[in-house]
């Protein structure tokens, strides 16, 4: 079976008669993405890699601040059979804990590592989890969560180099900027059937 | 008539002179150290290889901070790598210079909302030559180059006595936005 939808198929009846999917989608031929509760996803991993699917590609999350859930995803790979299966499970934004795979996927370590740093998720089981790895010595919320403003906290910690204004308006004229916000009323304007 | 009549230089008179001829081997031999933290790096090929070739200005690359003169930083730098930046700044033997390459390093460029990055590499390390652009035109690199000598030559180029002189403030600044200036990760515990 090379390279065709039968793969899919061939996944869809594997994983599908022995677990309880929430979702699942079939992105193309050579990806499929599952949707599992955060228990079963150690089972499911653990099969997968009995079954050939042998190398974490990554692990990461989505940080979904309306639903208050995290997402996290795990993408594994098979060699024999070019197919991505993406594993994904919710997590509790308020208290995100997600026991480690690092016993069935030893390369998780640094991806674990990374995972909290940018999201805060816990992953009891993984040593290291805790250590920084990318951001030192961060004082802040962690970065890539949706609530954290880049933003202020650039204003905040790095000095900006400060500019004169110190052009001059030759002739009088009118400011660009100025010309082309009218423009744009005009347009506007017209678009919603006013008077051209 | 000339006067034969010999006069002994004072000893800041022999200092300055041993010090032009040092900076006149110096700026025609510079060895630079590349920092390639950002995407100005890709600048940095043509402008060693055949199609601009800085080898003919006396340039070369260098492998280790203690034997370089220049300390080119090009592009953004993550506060991760500005510790890492500063060590070598550090370990480099003096006289010292830094180009910087880039908007990234004047005021932040594109990053200057970011929340990883810093905006203006002057505030940790003095620099002598900035380049222009996102990312410079490799003529501007070259130009870059050709001013770093000019002002060595006309005894300008002093980021290295400035960071002596003003060692506190821009102590003061590194620590401000690093917290820490040591490096604590695995291959420093
Ligand atoms: S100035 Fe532009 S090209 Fe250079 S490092 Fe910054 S973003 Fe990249």
């Amino acid at each position: 079976m090379t390279n065709s939808m039968n793969n899919v198929d061939y996944i869809s009846n594997l994983v599908e008669s022995n677990f309880k999917l929430i979702e699942k989608e079939i992105v193309n031929k050579n990806q499929v993405s599952y949707i599992i509760d955060k228990e079963s996803v150690h089972s499911l991993l653990t099969f997968l890699k009995t079954n050939g699917w042998i190398q974490l590609s990554y692990l990461s999350a989505i940080d979904w601040p309306k639903e208050n859930k995290f997402e996290l995803v795990y993408i594994v790979f098979n060699w024999e059979m070019p197919v991505y299966i993406q594993v994904r499970a919710m997590l509790d934004r308020n208290n995100p804990v997600m026991p480690s795979i690092l016993p069935i996927f030893p390369g998780c370590k640094y991806y674990e590592r990374e995972t909290h740093e940018f999201f805060g998720i816990k992953f009891p089981g993984n040593p290291d989890h805790e250590k920084q790895l990318i951001l030192e010595e961060w004082d802040e919320i962690p970065p890539l969560r949706k609530d954290f403003d880049p933003r202020a906290y650039s204003d905040k910690k790095f000095a900006k180099r400060e500019y004169t204004e110190d052009f001059v308006n030759l002739n009088g004229q009118e400011s660009k900027q100025i010309i082309r916000k009218q423009r744009k009323t005009k347009i506007m304007n017209v678009r919603k059937g006013g008077k051209k | 008539m000339l006067s034969t009549k010999f006069t002994k230089m004072t000893k800041e008179e022999v200092d300055r002179k041993w010090w032009e001829i040092g900076d006149f081997f110096r700026r025609n031999s510079l060895w630079m150290l590349m920092y390639c933290t950002g995407c100005c790096a890709i600048e940095l090929p043509p402008a060693m290889t055949s199609a601009y070739d800085m080898e003919r200005l006396g340039m070369g690359p260098m492998a280790t901070p203690r034997q370089a003169d220049v300390l080119l930083v090009t592009g953004y730098l993550s506060l991760k790598t500005l510790r890492r930046l500063i060590y070598t700044y550090e370990q480099m033997s003096e006289p010292k210079y830094v180009v910087g390459f880039g908007s990234c390093t004047i005021n932040g460029g594109i990053y200057h909302d970011s929340h990883a990055v810093i905006n203006q590499l002057d505030q940790y390390v003095p620099v002598d030559v900035y380049v222009a652009g996102c990312m410079p035109n490799t003529e501007a690199v070259m130009n870059g180059f050709v001013d770093l000598m000019d002002l060595i030559k006309s005894k300008k180029a002093n980021g290295w006595k400035d960071y002596h002189k003003r060692y506190e403030w821009y102590l003061e600044n590194q620590k401000a936005a690093l917290g820490e200036v040591r490096v604590h990760d695995e291959f420093h515990e």
